[in-house]
């Protein structure tokens, strides 16, 4: 196959970056979240800024050291910290703190309608409406990845050693546990809510058929997949890690079970770092390790568009907007491309 | 990768009560002008309270191959990751680990998760030994024995408390475990800082420091499980295949018992010095520039471990001296 990014970057910038705006914050972009027309995205200078197209990002300093994690809440973001605190931001700039662990750092959150979530150390906290108490869940190891299905009842917990699924019957919650061998990070539910899928800290994915626990190990990667992303109706599982997009097809009885994925938009000696899918398309764009970013179809035959060209700093984040107008890129230097997706916005 | 923006990861180990949170408190609190993180275990003793501290909680993992050398620490891959995220740079990472840890799987780490190694690099083992209890305490647990064994630098602690004679003699013992090591005499770890973090003592090149003095190949045997080092050097040229292999298979079948490996190869045919280092079974080796004009062309190996007296470890290496 061709490497697509050489080909192409024999242009100079591309339409995108040509109508954009770059913004230099001097500290790595760790996480990025939509919430309605603005993009939120968490940096490693603890600061919290909300992109919006046309006018200058609005800047929150919440957390004191990393941003490590972020997610979406009603029409705030939830972020978890290096230095400890869970806290609920708005972009009007108002800092709810949630709760202050100290020293323990805050890897993990997540959130469905009115339920917060975030996890420190091996404990994951649940926090439901009206109630100022967490329930806690315990587990063996640190957790390292957490996720809710599309209806809140289920909550995966990735640690070592695998997946503890909770299940939520009468304000309870029940543990299931899904084994394999290795250190589990980053956890999804697929669409359907079926199958369970985690990045290991090894250069393979892993995912179980949630009905009878039936094991997927998808290996194969030059290094660790730090990215998923599920990508239409079939639907693909988008992993980085390679020189391409890998996209497993999760359709069928068996899922990606003895198929091969699809490669698109191969980086040549680039390893993927980031992707994202193009909301309601066959599509995906893909961050690679010298910055560049292509927007590929899952189709082997269709060539990929350069989006954004090479600028020497890894990808780390990429956002789209709810209406699909606006698209972020993020990297590990800081720098922050916030352009219009079509040519005639 | 050789990456110069590696942030250098020393690693703190020791017996609770040695005097390793006197030296974090140092390291934290003295103007040195440079900015450390230090991540503590979960057992640490209280009193440390620091923007730069960092809770762990030491979770050591098997990679799912099961391999014993690729037993990491989990929590310090999360943990690095993290720290390498931060806007400002960090001059340095210490590591601390419980008294009773196992070096082997922080050390490891450094050589088998690909994003650590990318972005840091193992600076240095630095054991903190208590001179007034060491050798009971090398007696009772092999995690003591194991702590010195693994040391690039021993801060012999509290040596304000012990007669002169105890004090060769307790110098003697952690010789006779690990010849290689900087073993500096503190009180209430009172050794300057340089001397102790951003050493460089893993890079390869500091290998050539092994003094000869230590070289003599000879120890006095104890116990099967003792830890012991024994060295070996050759003034004829080594053959390149008959050492690779004989060496492969060694780490192979008894990394396990070898807890560090060192040495500098004189090669037949070859104008360059060969250097290696390894943990367990884990290994780096790469040329390191020409022999220096007018000094011996010898090779010198230094293997520390258990058991090392049943792997024909002479045989083994005579067997590699070029016909």
């Amino acid at each position: 196959m061709n490497a697509d990014l050489e080909t192409l970057q024999k242009s100079n910038k591309t339409e995108l970056e040509r109508r954009g705006s770059i913004f230099n914050i001097g500290a790595p972009a760790t996480e990025a979240v939509t919430i309605r027309d603005q993009i939120a995205v968490g940096f490693g200078d603890g600061t919290v800024r909300f992109f919006q197209s046309g006018s200058d990002p609005k800047t929150v300093k919440a957390h004191k050291g990393v941003v490590l994690s972020m997610t979406n809440y009603e029409d705030h973001v939830l972020t978890g910290g290096e230095d400890g605190r869970f806290l609920k931001i708005s972009s009007d700039g108002n800092i709810d703190e949630i709760f202050n662990f100290g020293s323990k750092w805050v890897d993990c959150v997540a959130s469905h309608k009115d339920t917060k979530v975030c996890s420190s150390g091996k404990t994951v906290y649940i926090w439901t409406k009206n109630k100022d108490k967490p329930q806690t869940l315990e587990h063996q190891s640190t957790v390292a990845g957490l996720a809710f299905d599309n209806k809140g009842k289920r909550l995966a917990v990735s640690r070592y050693g695998g997946v503890t699924v909770w299940k939520l019957n009468n304000n309870k919650w029940t543990a299931s546990n899904f084994t394999w061998k290795g250190s589990h990070g980053t956890v999804t539910f697929s669409p359907d809510t079926k199958y369970i899928v985690t990045a290991m800290q090894e250069n393979q994915i892993h995912g179980w058929r949630i009905n009878d626990k039936a094991d997927l190990a998808m290996r194969g990667y030059p290094s660790k997949i730090k990215s998923f992303t599920w990508v239409g109706d079939t639907p693909y599982l988008v992993t980085s890690g390679s020189s391409d997009a890998v996209c497993w097809p999760f359709d069928g009885k068996e899922g990606p079970m003895g198929r091969k994925p699809i490669v698109v938009a191969n980086g040549g000696k680039e390893l993927a770092t980031f992707v994202k899918a193009l909301n309601g398309e066959k599509a995906v764009f893909t961050g690679f390790t010298d910055g560049s970013v292509l927007l590929a179809e899952i189709d082997e035959s269709k060539k990929p568009i350069i989006i954004r060209s090479s600028t020497g700093a890894e990808v780390s984040t990429i956002a789209i907007s709810s209406d699909n107008s606006q698209i972020l890129i993020g990297d590990m230097k800081g720098s922050i491309l916030l352009s219009s997706l079509w040519a005639d916005n | 990768m050789e990456n110069t923006s590696q942030v250098p990861v020393t690693v703190l180990t020791g017996f609770l009560g040695a005097g390793k949170t006197t030296l974090l408190n140092r390291i934290l609190t003295e103007q040195h002008g440079r900015k450390y993180a230090v991540i503590v275990n979960e057992f640490g003793e209280q009193g440390i309270d620091n923007d730069l501290v960092v809770d762990a909680d030491e979770e050591v993992f098997e990679m799912n191959n099961g391999c014993i050398c690729c037993t990491v620490r989990g929590d310090l891959i999360r943990i690095l990751s993290g720290l390498m995220k931060r806007a400002d740079k960090l001059d340095a990472i210490i590591v601390e680990t419980t008294g009773l840890a196992d070096p082997a799987p922080v050390a490891q780490t450094f050589f088998v998760d690909q994003d650590v190694a990318d972005r840091t690099k193992l600076d240095a083992i630095v054991t903190v030994a208590d001179a007034v209890h060491l050798s009971s305490q090398l007696v009772d647990h092999h995690e003591a024995e194991e702590q010195i064994a693994f040391a690039d630098v021993i801060l012999l602690n509290k040596v304000e408390l012990v007669g002169d004679n105890d004090i060769v003699k307790v110098n003697d013992r952690i010789r006779k475990i690990n010849p290689f090591a900087k073993i500096i005499k503190t009180t209430r770890c009172d050794a300057p800082l340089d001397e102790i973090v951003g050493l460089n003592a893993f890079s390869l090149d500091r290998v050539l420091d092994i003094e000869p003095d230590f070289l003599e190949s000879e120890h006095d045997h104890e116990h099967d499980d003792d830890v012991t080092s024994l060295s070996f050097v050759s003034d004829t040229p080594l053959d390149m295949d008959k050492f690779q292999d004989w060496f492969g298979n060694l780490l192979r079948t008894k990394g396990q018992d070898i807890l560090r490996s060192k040495g500098i190869l004189n090669f037949k045919g070859e104008d360059e010095r060969y250097v290696f280092q390894g943990v367990h079974m884990l290994m780096d080796a790469s040329p390191m520039g020409p022999w220096p004009k007018g000094k011996d062309r010898s090779s010198r190996v230094v293997f520390i471990g258990r058991d090392l007296d049943n792997m024909n470890l002479k045989e083994g290496f005579e067997n590699c001296k070029s016909a």
